[in-house]
């Protein structure tokens, strides 16, 4: 909201406070200053009195100006835009501007190319009136030269109010809790509470109230008012704070608004074809508003009408065809409540926010509605002549205002944890005009927030300032959570890729429908991805069910900008529903890894290209624990495979490896391997060992026995591991493949076969072994290769 | 025989320092110590020196095997040193290093590690909750109104069966309370979701941190030295933070931070950096309602309260000028936080 620093000074005198000061008391009090304007004394109106051409400046003019102090003042200037006669802001010797970016700079008499100049005159942007175009700022004619310029543009803050002080809303609202702050009194009223025009209960045909959301209306009528322009003052004030001048009722009606935070409407009394009629809309019902939109209306919508039309949307905005013109001679003049929650489903639904909406939905002061139709009226007749009806029309009754709150100080002292004395407490409760009745305090009908005792301590909090309650710092121990688990092996398996050469990435958790195609982790019948709603867009319309389409789009993106050789990962939530419609979160870890194994460099210029065994030896990194691949069949990866921790029946399934077929790789204009695993991290946490365990180190040297066997080339690898993990034979330790040799030409090598070199250890916990015995092990051993796996050996 | 002995050591140790090959040197060692070498053989001549003489001859005959001996064995250590010396001679040490891959952490794990290790170090665990959330975990249990404007779908993203997605992580304040008994000590960093067209300042998915501190007899004097430790904690000691008065739903008092920083370059300016307060009695009651016990009764626990905006902390720490570029994971950014 717009707040004009002259219009608040009709109530309250703050003439000792530098803007500074004030836009600090409103940020302390929790009004936020989201913008001031104002400008700096030393600027006044001159008017040019003549410009000719600088005598060694090509684009510079030498001008004599009227400053209003009677004698013609030179000043050279730049800019073209202007001609003789014509009013400019002009920054006097002294005057300080604002250069932008915290900085300012003072206005000094010099010469500019050896003529004398006494001073600038000003751009709008100069004098912070707007970005505007270039050249100097042409202001109306009739303005007098000499004029501070900070009365033809009074300074404003742009105040953002909270949600809980609609009391703030008006001049006079801010203006009390200036008062408040600042320890000052108010000039006159500190609301509209009293109203000394007589009541007249409204018959049917004059009132009708039928819904709830209006439990209170009352209008005036006024006749026989001169509809013209407003005043100077009304039309500068309202121009002050943003407002367009229209004529003098609807300029009144938003002056008060402005004034006393209470909406008004005036309807063309001629226009209006009967009594009022409050009610719900009719379903469909059409309505003009005075925006020039047609709107639909629903039975929700609450709407003032007449007997025939709506003639207004209940405290959002009146109807184009039956309000305030040239012609109109009489008014009704209405003051009413509506329901906030109302005016705000309404305001939503047809996407109006007016002035009058904005604080009916917020909660106008209940007990002022009578006092400030008596304000209006009163104004109206001044500007506009005529004459009002003595009595005004109600029906229904003004909401009651807020109830007495009790107040325990020990408790206000605790909550904000500073020993403030009972005094200042009740001193500052006071000063924000609520009463001490008893125990309990009463509360302005203005303050509806104030209705609990923690209401009452959030004020003595905001007014007595943090800065001021000292500050303490105690802490209780806290058990290690799960939450705390997860984070510290999340960050150890960061670290680890980190080092092992991974950039980490965080992609948008929504995607489109398109990504879902890249998705991995999706991995069971009936599980489908969550869809959003109301979607911002289409390309955010899922969340994502893995990470692996936000890694390709990473991937490609780099692509596009040279990077070939990614190693990236992403570890984050992903979403999933069952068939039931129920969403359910993991916590997953993803990896992508393509072009070349290092960089290309003096040691190796021409590196080769990572490849799935590259993943793997990644993936056995970061799980000690053991891994396989278990080969599957997936149409979304070549080389497709179940990640696997621990063996035999005790294995569990943690994720999916493989390559991104070439063809969508080829589509995001990646040329290499792109490899790709995905796998769920609590999973991954679970099969994780917990601290080791120390084993005592072997007493006894173990023997190695090499074998090279001859195998068909599409027996995995991992097979004869299974086959050598399973071998009953106490003695055998351990074993590792050392080689691997393939011959595609057939020459040293059947094509079909390939020979993989295995060492076996055998070893004795309780005895150096015998030879023979080592030798007969690994011949049984043989054997069971023999006819177990049809192995040869070479 | 002294004399014979004398012209040995002389000719070994000139036959010895003119050698320049280790095979050189074994040559003149097998010439002068081997089976048949001078010194032995001279040696073996000792039967014929009386007996009055031997003590002398044996003495000559060991100092001149010891002098030729480590003759041998000092020129060995050179020669070998030599030829350790040309095997890494053609090495140029000022090649850059054999390259590793390299790695790093995204900028805003960083900060929030920074932000977690400090809150831990002040006792706060870690919680966490769904982020596919209920209106009541979301909204309701927040003391939240009916028709806040927040709830809107305009502004949060909702899913056919009426859940949402949490558009801040205070809802795993509630989650916690349900679950917890005071005293609540908690950080809840995650991801909130509000339906904002993505720009330099904005993302439609972005992170924050929650916490939560509820015990009986917590203050806004807690709230405040909290946050401000924290604050100096991670931009240093002289950090001065200031509270300005403010309203959130879920919390009343309520106040947002603000920290007079430099950006580089420029005059210190307040910048707004969270949210906070004490915990709204009627988020309590409404906690204690669905608990059905009295551990939060209003009357005898307070609470505070704080959130931060994660992405925008990294924005601030590392001078990030656009917010996409945190959602990007282009390698140019993200090698400029390798550490």
């Amino acid at each position: 909201m717009n707040v004009s620093l002259q219009w608040l000074s009709d109530h309250i005198d703050i003439s000792d406070y530098s803007m500074t000061r004030l836009d600090e008391l409103l940020t302390f009090a929790g009004i936020e200053v989201e913008g001031v304007r104002s400008l700096p004394d030393h600027l006044v109106v001159a008017e040019i009195l003549s410009s000719e051409k600088h005598p060694d400046a090509e684009k510079l003019s030498v001008c004599q100006v009227d400053d209003g102090s009677g004698t013609p003042r030179q000043i050279v200037c730049g800019a073209k835009n202007y001609q003789v006669g014509d009013k400019v802001p002009l920054a006097l010797p002294g005057c300080v501007l604002d250069a932008g970016d915290g900085r300012t700079f003072s206005i000094r008499e010099g010469k500019l190319r050896g003529i004398d100049s006494l001073g600038m005159m000003c751009s709008a942007k100069e004098i912070g009136l707007g970005e505007g175009e270039d050249g100097l700022l042409i202001l109306s004619s009739s303005l007098v030269p000499g004029t501070p310029l900070g009365e033809v543009f009074p300074a404003v803050f742009e105040l953002e109010i909270t949600p809980n002080r609609p009391d703030c809303l008006s001049h006079l609202g801010v203006a009390r809790e200036l008062a408040a702050l600042a320890k000052k009194p108010l000039k006159g009223l500190v609301h509209h509470g009293v109203s000394t025009t007589p009541v007249k209960s409204a018959a049917a045909d004059e009132i009708t109230l039928s819904s709830e959301t209006c439990p209170y209306y009352t209008a005036r009528i006024l006749r026989g008012v001169k509809v013209t322009e407003s005043p100077a003052w009304l039309k500068a004030k309202l121009e002050s704070i943003g407002l367009r001048p229209i004529n003098n009722i609807v300029d009144l009606t938003n002056y008060v608004l402005f004034e006393t935070g209470q909406p008004l409407h005036a309807f063309d009394l001629a226009k209006l074809d009967g009594g009022i009629v409050v009610r719900a809309a009719a379903e469909g019902e059409k309505f003009l508003a005075l925006n020039g939109e047609e709107y639909e209306l629903s039975a929700d919508d609450l709407v003032i009408a007449d007997r025939t039309k709506a003639v207004a949307i209940g405290g959002v905005m009146g109807g184009e065809d039956s309000g305030v013109t040239e012609t109109t001679t009489d008014v009704l003049l209405e003051a009413a409540y509506f329901a906030p929650a109302a005016v705000r489903r309404t305001g939503r639904r047809l996407g109006i926010h007016s002035d009058s909406s904005y604080r009916f939905e917020r909660g106008v002061d209940p007990l002022q509605i009578a006092g400030v139709s008596d304000f209006a009226v009163q104004l109206i007749l001044e500007l506009a002549g005529g004459t009002a009806d003595p009595e005004l029309l109600v029906a229904g009754a003004a909401p009651a205002g807020p109830k007495p709150v009790a107040l325990d100080n020990d408790y206000c002292r605790a909550v904000i944890g500073a020993p403030l004395d009972d005094g200042t407490i009740e001193e500052i409760l006071s000063s924000l005009g609520l009463e001490k009745e008893g125990d309990a305090w009463a509360i302005p009908s203005y303050r509806l927030d104030l209705v609990r005792a923690i209401d009452l301590v959030e004020e003595v909090a905001r007014v007595h300032g943090l800065d001021k309650v000292p500050s303490r710092t105690r802490a209780t121990f806290s058990a290690t959570s799960k939450a705390d688990q997860f984070y510290d092996f999340l960050r150890s398996v960061q670290d680890r890729l980190a080092g092992l050469g991974f950039y980490e990435t965080r992609n948008l958790k929504l995607v489109s429908a398109a990504q879902l195609a890249d998705d991995l982790a999706t991995t069971h019948r009936g599980m489908s991805p969550v869809r959003l709603k109301n979607p911002l867009n289409d390309e955010q319309d899922y969340l994502r069910p893995g990470l692996i389409p936000g890694l390709l789009a990473s991937a490609a993106r780099n692509q596009r900008f040279g990077r070939h050789d990614l190693r990236l990962f992403e570890a984050g939530r992903v979403f999933t529903a069952t068939p039931k419609g129920e969403e359910i979160e993991h916590e997953h870890l993803a990896l992508l890894l393509t072009g070349a194994r290092v960089r290309r460099s003096w040691a190796d210029s021409k590196p080769s290209l990572l490849d799935i065994h590259d993943l793997r030896g990644v993936l056995e990194q970061i799980c000690p624990e053991g891994l396989n691949f278990v080969t599957i069949e997936d149409p979304r990866l070549l080389c497709a495979c179940r990640i696997e921790i621990g063996a035999g029946k005790k294995a569990a399934a943690i994720g999916l490896a493989g390559i991104v077929p070439p063809a969508r790789a080829r589509e995001l204009d990646i040329a290499t391997p792109v490899l790709v695993a995905e796998m769920n991290l609590k999973k991954l946490m679970a099969a994780r060992r917990g601290d080791p365990t120390h084993a005592d180190l072997p007493k006894f040297p173990g023997s190695s026995r090499d074998v090279a066997m001859l195998v068909p080339r599409n027996l995995p690898a991992g097979a004869v591991a299974d086959f050598l993990r399973a071998h009953p034979e106490p003695l055998l330790q351990s074993f590792e493949l050392f080689d691997l040799f393939e011959d595609p030409e057939g020459v040293k090598l059947a094509k079909d076969k390939k020979s993989l070199a295995w060492s076996i250890l055998y070893r004795s916990p309780d005895r150096t072994l015998e030879s023979h015995e080592v030798e007969t092990a690994h011949a049984k051993l043989l054997d069971s290769l023999r006819s177990g796996l049809h192995v040869d050996f070479r | 025989m002294l004399t014979e002995l004398d012209t040995i050591q002389t000719e070994a140790l000139a036959a010895i320092r003119d050698v320049a090959e280790e095979t050189a040197l074994e040559a003149a060692r097998v010439g002068f110590l081997g089976k048949k070498g001078r010194l032995t053989v001279a040696g073996a001549g000792m039967r014929d020196v009386p007996a009055e003489r031997k003590k002398d001859v044996g003495q000559k005959l060991n100092e001149v095997r010891t002098a030729i001996t480590s003759a041998l064995e000092e020129k060995s250590a050179e020669l070998i040193a030599r030829r350790d010396a040309a095997a890494f001679a053609s090495i140029d040490p000022t090649l850059p290093g054999r390259p590793l891959p390299q790695g790093g952490l995204h900028p805003l794990t960083l900060v929030l590690d920074e932000a977690v290790r400090i809150l831990r170090r002040m006792g706060f665990a870690l919680a966490e909750g769904p982020e596919i959330e209920s209106e009541w975990h979301c909204f309701d249990a927040l003391n939240t109104p009916a028709d806040h404007p927040a709830r809107n779908e305009t502004d949060t993203f909702y899913f056919e069966n009426g859940k949402l997605l949490r558009t801040h992580t205070s809802s795993v304040q509630i989650r916690t309370m349900e679950k917890e008994i005071p005293p609540v000590r908690i950080i809840a960093p995650g991801s909130a979701f509000r339906r904002d067209e993505i720009d330099a300042t904005h993302l439609s998915a972005f992170h924050q941190l929650e916490g939560l501190y509820v015990d009986r007899g917590v203050s806004l004097a807690d709230l405040k030295g909290t946050l401000e430790y924290f604050f100096r904690e991670i931009f240093g000691s002289k950090t001065e933070v200031r509270f300005r008065p403010h309203f959130f739903p879920f919390t009343e008092p309520s106040f947002e931070v603000d920290l007079k920083l430099h950006a580089a370059g420029r005059a210190a300016k307040w910048i707004e950096i969270a949210g906070c307060g004490m915990v709204d009695p009627a988020v309590f009651t409404e906690v204690g309602a669905k608990r059905g016990d009295a551990a939060y009764d209003p009357d005898s626990v307070t609470g505070f309260a704080f959130g931060m905006g994660l992405d925008r902390l990294a924005m601030i720490m590392y001078g990030i000028p656009d917010l996409r570029l945190l959602i990007e994971n282009e390698l140019r950014f993200l090698e400029q936080f390798r550490g």
